[in-house]
């Protein structure tokens, strides 16, 4: 269902190309060369290299593929798929072309495109390309990761999220509602049935964004411990889930499930950036809750 | 917040930041698996030490690129050289390699192991005992050019141009070798091919004059593998690669293997066959698409030649295709599934399954076979022949995923100036039993010597380790004892090797990044040339020093081959005289020698197409553009060569053979590709052979004597072998019908991933992953035999036994054992590679040889703080030395399955026991000598061998005409 705010309006968009170029490239390491770029956009005091680390390589990993493959790592179908929308234009993919920034660019790139194309039947292709690299690639994954963001990154980070959260919306308001969902989450599958498939496949899967509906990151498990009191062993975070989920499979599979239920709210909130999107997320996070629940251990 | 005049303030930014000439948007900077230096960047590359972590500390690199020189698929490396000390620190991909993509195995950045290690030979030696005594002393250079120039030279000019042989293991330049023994007149090129690759090449070459394959897997449907090609076959990590981009895109992947290689395990269709029944496998496959229609009936008509086979074979029936068909189907029609099943143990609906799968491929089927299946049994050629059968029903040949011709996707430049062909044969080399061989009979050669057919008086092994490689080692060392048989014996090799021991020079050559060579080779349906250079010499001269010659850079003394085989040439023929100074002169400066820079910068603007345009529009000479990416594109996607047209300014005073092929008075453009392909001969009038006339048209067609595939060989068919020409199943000698009832098959040619014959044992990080090859042995035969992984076995073979530790699985076919290639080196005193040697006692009495294990690898110290870190001392055992020549009385390969009997392992007997009689071995020689049918006997025209067929260092006409007598013996 095409939702009214979201009609296209002719014309729109060329102002904000430089910006999505900006925040993008910020994504990178901030080397000094940076420090400009970050100050035009007037996101607080620079962050330090160990800043940028944490949250890109340790919490939220700025890749499409992780949050809309079903595998939940690198690479796979899903990074294919972006590649094949370069190969559609009769570009050459870049080596990494599902990595935050490259995006970011290429996007800012449709839209100047699309700006610059001198006959109208040009026009229309380019904004088309520029919507569905919208809808199909960015929007798919960019709230929920952009939201817990916003819970887990320094504060110069908590403004570039925001930002580009903000200059996401205008875009969507600009271009106008896809209808179908985006291909990526059309066929995602649910979380594994740990009585049905192997419990590493359980695990897998609850740490795929895209199955769970979910965002699972090193800090999140962290807290996992805390609360229930087991320590974490250092590892990767299946490894440290499986830990956790041997030691105390009652307590820890409450506790995914509250995440779950947490992560069905946070999706559920008022003003979507893309609501037909949201509500795959949202419906994805209470198969999880559900299932979840129904693997609590009975009364003795 | 207004993000518009956000957007604008950053645009505004960006122009300001761009009008001062500096870069707004800083670029990535982040690292990942797939990222390579930009190569704008290489002269000057930052990168942290990661040995200084957790400090930051940089260092400054200039990234020169070379190829690796492990196996010879010769994958792009970049080395990282210091800028500050002007060391490698490490090898990485490099990416502007066409073949590698940037991608190596671990063999690549192994090669820093190999520059390092602390045992490798960096000094010319000279014997000081008796040969094999192990007593060494330093030489000098020139005083072994000197010695070496003297000789080769009173043998040129006393007409014994047949004593002077070069044995080659590693190649490493296309050509440069076999140019400089035609420039000394001498035809003694000698190769290993004949323990590796002869009998697929014998296949491929009778089907279509070329004799390797190249496929196209990374756009086939269904990929075929006779051998475990993912992991250790010829070219394997670039076609592994491209192996891989076929899966991805849903191809199928069927391997033939006995063994559950890593490459079975990839596969959907695993077909573990009775060692030797592969052929009777594919045939059914091919009667399969034969009796059910489902071949490619244009493909055929226009391309077999059906006619001929008719003609020759068939005069009875009538000459059309449609009565062909009604042949080729009761040709086959006896390779049922149900025989296929019988001869090799598997299930006949799983073959009908996998004929159906390549049913489906039509002309996307890429197959490939090389070492494997072809160079394990009697008659493995005509596995070659059962496989290529199945691309030439399907039309799969020059398709988009299907296979090639190697020559079509090989690019071996015109070198400066060509030197004429020998007017000698060598008789040790091409004996008269095998005119048919695919290359030189090199592995007989102790047995030739012994049988008096011959004698060396200058007998070079280069890179290459016989005692070890070849079976029947002892009656190599007998023959490298004999100063009667064996004149001088002059070692070149990066490393120890156990036939060095019995060498009279070691002169150590470089290793990947310390030698010049050029090459070429069929990774995909493409043409590229790699270039390996001295990296220190690069790095030197582009900072720019003036360098000589490769040793003063290379560590030590160690020198390249190429210069030193200029250099000895230029000493043979100081004033010309015997017409060979002239192929060493330089144009530039005449009377002095020619360099490598002036050999290679010729090639680079003279002989490879495009690349001096690419150098230009980089400002470089062609020379400094292979210096500085190490690798050139010529095309990619060539196509089906042999559908090309031929043009009507090559076709004059043409005659036409009724059958198609037609030849022209139109002398042939000079070529400027080299790549060795099949010569069919000129017709008797003298013209050239330049296509084949095909409904109508004149194709360039394929370079065999009819210009068409031959389906019917009648190369095989006229020189004795009436019964091969067709592709056929030739019972192998392991068969288990001539298997006694207590014998099983041994498997001895698999070779694990991280290693490479013997010459990779110099490279610590490679060792520690293999160091040992037990026996693998099914469960059921473990249980037959009475032991359990781990206990002592021993193996004996025709001519000796040896005993090493069994590793039962599941993974091997019952009835069949495997011991794994390179391990079980060895070493006799001190000299030698401690990683991965043993030392041993080596002794014998008469014929009786033993080897017993003294002691296994130890850690020890040295420059190299690992050394000392050694924890395996178990470094397998040697069993080729057990195992007798079995010459392919066809192809010439040796047939390397072996007949065992595996039984548990006396009281007395200890790990690494090698017992073998050599007179038995000779015995086993003779015998297979009698199946053969030699050209004194069979030959059609009086040659040797046939003209057209591919040769290295080709004589003259002349040469080829048989002597007088029936035989040289």
């Amino acid at each position: 269902m095409t939702n009214r705010r979201y009609v296209s309006k002719p014309g729109a968009g060329l102002e904000l190309a430089e910006l999505f170029r900006a925040l993008g490239s910020l994504a990178e390491p901030p080397t000094p060369a940076a420090q400009r770029l970050a100050d035009v956009l007037d996101l607080g005091p620079f962050p330090a290299e160990a800043d940028h680390t944490e949250l890109f390589l340790f919490q939220l990993i700025p890749y499409a593929s992780v949050y809309l493959g079903p595998e939940g790592m690198l690479g796979g179908e899903a990074r294919d798929l972006i590649a094949g929308f370069w190969r559609a234009l009769s570009l050459e993919p870049p080596a990494e072309p599902d990595h935050l920034a490259v995006m970011l660019a290429f996007y800012a790139g449709l839209t100047e495109e699309e700006a610059g194309a001198e006959d109208p039947g040009g026009r229309t292709a380019w904004r088309r390309a520029r919507k569905a690299f919208l809808w199909e690639h960015l929007l798919s994954w960019l709230p929920p990761y952009l939201d817990s963001a916003g819970e887990h990154a320094p504060p110069f980070y908590r403004r570039w999220a925001r930002l580009l959260e903000d200059a996401l919306r205008e875009e969507a308001i600009a271009l106008g509602e896809q209808e179908r969902l985006s291909l990526h989450l059309r066929e995602a599958p649910g979380v594994a049935d740990p009585r049905e498939e192997s419990p590493e496949a359980f695990v897998a899967s609850l740490l795929s964004p895209a199955r769970s509906g979910m965002i699972l990151t090193r800090m999140d498990i962290g807290r996992a411990g805390r609360e229930l009191d087991l320590g974490t062993r250092a590892g990767e975070r299946r490894f440290v889930l499986r830990g956790l989920l041997e030691r105390d499979p009652a307590g820890m599979l409450e506790w995914l499930r509250s995440e779950a239920a947490g992560w069905v709210e946070r999706h559920g909130r008022d003003d979507p950036l893309a609501p037909q999107i949201a509500a795959f997320w949202r419906r994805q996070a209470e198969s999880t809750a559900d299932l979840l629940a129904a693997l609590r251990p009975g009364p003795e | 917040m207004d993000l518009k005049r956000v957007s604008q303030r950053v645009s505004a930014a960006r122009a300001e930041t761009e009008a001062r000439g500096e870069t707004f948007y800083p670029g990535a900077s982040r690292i990942h698996l797939a990222s390579f230096p930009p190569k704008e960047r290489w002269d000057d590359w930052v990168e942290l030490d990661s040995k200084a972590w957790p400090e930051r500390v940089e260092r400054r690199y200039m990234l020169v690129p070379t190829t690796c020189f492990n196996c010879e698929a010769a994958c792009g490396l970049l080395a990282y050289v210091d800028r500050e000390s002007l060391q490698v620190r490490k090898f990485e991909g490099n990416p502007e390699h066409p073949a590698s993509r940037g991608r190596n195995c671990a063999k690549g950045p192994a090669t820093l192991n190999q520059v390092t290690d602390p045992d490798r030979i960096l000094h010319p030696l000279k014997r000081a005992g008796r040969r094999g005594e192990g007593k060494w002393v330093r030489a000098e250079w020139d005083e072994v050019l000197e010695e070496l120039a003297d000789r080769i030279r009173s043998a040129i000019q006393e007409g014994r141009h047949g004593e002077i042989m070069y044995h080659v293991g590693r190649p490493g330049e296309d050509g440069f070798t076999e140019r400089t023994l035609a420039a000394w007149g001498v035809d003694g090129h000698n190769s290993h091919t004949n323990v590796c690759s002869s009998s697929a090449r014998a296949g491929y070459q009778l089907w279509c004059g070329m004799d390797r394959p190249s496929p196209d897997h990374a756009n086939a449907d269904v990929i075929l593998l006779v051998s475990s090609h993912l992991e250790t076959g010829h070219y394997f990590n670039p076609h592994a690669q491209r192996i891989i981009e076929g899966k991805e895109r849903g191809a199928k992947l069927v391997v033939f293997d006995t063994r559950l290689s890593n490459t079975a395990t990839h596969a959907d269709f695993w077909l573990p066959t009775v060692p030797g029944s592969e052929a009777a496998v594919l045939l059914s496959i091919a009667n399969h698409l034969i009796q059910n229609n489902l071949y490619d009936r244009d493909f055929v008509r226009r391309w077999w030649n059906w006619q001929e086979y008719l003609e020759e074979e068939r005069p009875d029936l009538e000459g059309t295709f449609e009565e062909f068909e009604r042949e080729l189907r009761s040709i086959y029609d006896t390779y049922t599934f149900d025989f296929a099943a019988a001869e090799s143990g598997l299930e006949a609906d799983i073959i009908a399954e996998v004929a159906a799968t390549v049913a489906a491929a039509g002309t996307r089927l890429s197959t490939y076979t090389w070492r494997s299946a072809t160079s394990g049994n009697e008659g493995g050629w005509q596995v070659a022949r059962a496989l290529f059968l199945l691309n030439a029903l399907l039309g799969a040949v020059g398709t988009e995923g299907g296979l090639y011709p190697n020559a079509w996707n090989k690019f071996v430049p015109r070198p400066i100036r060509l030197p004429r062909h020998p007017e000698h044969w060598n008789e040790l080399n091409w004996p008269q039993e095998y005119p048919l061989s695919m290359y030189e009979l090199s592995f007989l050669l102790p047995h030739l010597l012994k049988d008096g057919r011959g004698k060396l008086d200058v007998y070079f092994t280069r890179v290459y380790n016989p005692v070890w490689t070849n079976p029947d080692g002892f009656s190599w060392i007998e023959a490298l004892t004999n100063e009667q048989l064996v004149g001088l014996h002059v070692a070149l090799t990066p490393t120890w090797n156990e036939t060095a021991y019995f060498a009279d020079y070691i002169l150590p050559m470089g290793l990947g990044a310390e030698r010049h060579d050029l090459h070429s080779y069929e990774t995909h349906d493409g043409q590229w040339i790699g270039f390996r250079q001295p990296v220190l010499r690069t790095a030197r001269q582009r900072l720019g020093e003036k360098v000589g010659d490769t040793r003063e850079t290379n560590p030590g003394e160690v020198w390249e081959e190429n210069e030193f085989w200029l250099e000895l040439s230029w000493r043979i023929d100081p004033d010309g005289s015997l017409g060979i100074r002239e192929f060493v002169e330089s144009r530039e400066n005449p009377g002095r020698r020619l360099t490598v820079d002036e050999y290679y910068a010729y090639i680079f603007e003279n002989s490879v197409p495009g690349l001096p345009e690419a150098a230009s529009a980089e400002g470089l000479t062609p020379l400094e553009y292979m210096r500085r990416y190490g690798a050139f594109e010529l095309q990619n996607r060539i196509g089906p060569l042999h559908e090309t047209a031929i043009e009507g300014r090559e076709l004059k005073d043409i005659a036409e053979h009724p059958r198609g092929r037609v030849y022209t008075r139109v002398q042939a453009p000079t070529p400027l590709n080299f790549v060795p392909t099949g010569a069919p001969d000129p017709d008797i009038e003298g013209r050239r052979a330049v296509g084949v006339r095909v409904d109508g048209t004149v194709l360039r067609g394929f370079p065999t004597p009819s210009g068409l595939l031959e389906f019917y060989s009648p190369t095989a068919a006229s020189w004795g072998w009436p019964e091969y020409a067709l592709p056929t199943y030739i019972r192998s000698h392991v068969h288990p019908d001539a298997l006694a009832e207590d014998e099983m098959v041994l498997i001895s040619t698999f070779r694990l991933p991280v290693q490479i014959h013997t010459r990779s044992a110099n490279s610590k990080w490679l060792d520690e992953i293999a160091h040992t090859n037990p026996l693998w042995i099914h469960p059921k035969d473990a249980r037959g035999v009475g032991v359990a992984t781990g206990d002592l076995v021993r193996v004996e073979t025709e001519i000796g036994h040896f005993v090493l530790k069994t590793w039962v699985t599941e993974g091997i076919r019952p009835g069949v054992v495997a011991c794994s290639h390179h391990m079980g080196r060895w070493k006799l005193a001190d000299h030698g590679q401690r990683q991965l040697m043993a030392t041993v006692a080596l002794g014998h009495e008469k014929d009786r040889w033993r080897i017993d294990l003294e002691a296994g690898a130890q850690s020890y110290e040295s420059g190299d703080p690992d050394t000392g870190r050694i924890w395996w001392t178990d470094v397998g055992v040697h069993q080729n030395l057990t195992f007798p020549v079995h010459p392919d009385p066809v192809s010439g390969m040796h047939c390397w399955h072996q007949a065992v009997r595996v039984r548990k392992a006396d009281p007395a007997d200890r790990y690494g026991d090698i017992q073998v009689d050599t007179e038995a071995s000779h015995r086993v020689f003779k015998a297979w000598l009698t199946k053969t049918r030699p050209a004194s006997e069979h030959s059609p025209d009086g040659n040797r061998r046939p003209h057209w067929l591919i040769r290295p260092v080709k004589p003259t006409k002349e040469a080829y005409r048989l002597p007088p007598s029936p035989s040289a013996r």
